[in-house]
């Protein structure tokens, strides 16, 4: 008989970008730092309201930031509160690659080198 | 009982006013709610629950009809607006705003409803055809009631239809 493994909790960083909060893959970011001049914001998040704060990824050359406003913190979220966005949402973007439900909130998740690709696509820049 | 009823008096007693004709009345149930100036109704085969709306997640580059996802018993659902998908306008999420789950095969999801008015079984002599020439909106109603009772006339979706064109709507962006 096999027992089902219980998986891990994952760890999550928490960010804001206009007042809403979204969550990466805390093991995508080498750290968190005041952006430079070629950070770039994501439009699809929504707009900054500061944008005074940028999480640096590894990036296919480099390394990559991207501007937010505010960094919540690192939390483990049990793997059973993680979701796949619903079908529908299928347009929301490579970037965009599921949900934790905090409670009957949902955070959206994303992944920093989808965003890297998605940039390289549209060669978009913030300020 | 009286001494001049007879058993054919007793049946006309309870025999209708009019005849069927010998025909069935085919009757539809549809759950029926208010959204912005609209009365709208979706058969009750499709809608799963009605509950109060919730924190509201949006989603970057979607179409404007998918204000978000929304969270309930462990589920994620994406929350329709009707007034957008149909082009009639927006809906203004508020205290008393409901979500109605609507399920149509494997694909779930909330639709904003600005208040329920309740399920009404509707004869199906009752639907009037939707008007020719109108607007795309035609294209996902079954038909129209005027005599629904209600103040205003009763637009029937064809839930399966909207959700379908949802889908495509949405992967073809």
């Amino acid at each position: 008989m096999t027992v089902p493994l219980e998986q891990p909790p994952v760890d999550l960083l928490l960010f804001e970008v206009g007042g809403r909060t979204f969550g990466v893959d805390a093991s995508q970011v080498l750290r968190v730092d005041r952006p430079l001049p070629g950070a770039y914001a994501l439009p699809g998040l929504g707009p900054l309201a500061e944008g005074g704060r940028a999480l640096v990824f590894q990036a296919e050359e480099g390394e990559g930031q991207l501007r937010v406003d505010a960094v919540s913190g690192i939390r483990p979220v049990p793997a059973d509160s993680l979701r796949r966005l619903p079908q529908v949402a299928a347009t929301a973007g490579a970037y965009s690659i599921g949900v934790w439900l905090n409670g009957e909130t949902p955070v959206l998740l994303l992944d920093l080198a989808e965003i890297e690709a998605f940039q390289r696509r549209h060669q978009t820049h913030g300020d | 009982m009286p001494l001049n009823s007879t058993p054919l008096k007793r049946a006309l007693q309870a025999a209708p006013e009019r005849s069927t004709g010998g025909k069935q009345i085919v009757e539809q149930e549809f759950f029926c709610f208010r959204l912005g100036d609209l009365r709208l109704g979706v058969s009750s085969e499709y809608v799963r629950e009605v509950t109060r709306s919730g924190p509201l997640t949006p989603l970057p580059r979607m179409a404007a009809f998918v204000l978000g996802v929304f969270g309930h018993r462990g589920e994620v659902l994406p929350v329709l607006d009707l007034l957008r998908f149909l082009g009639k306008g927006e809906s203004r999420m508020g205290a008393r705003t409901r979500l109605f789950v609507g399920s149509v095969g494997s694909f779930t999801t909330a639709v904003i409803a600005d208040g329920v008015i309740g399920l009404r079984k509707i004869a199906s002599s009752d639907i009037l055809p939707p008007p020719m020439g109108g607007d795309s909106s035609a294209d996902h109603l079954i038909g129209v009631v005027t005599n629904s009772g209600l103040d205003g006339p009763l637009s029937l979706i064809n839930f399966a239809k909207v959700m379908q064109t949802a889908r495509q709507r949405v992967v073809s962006r």
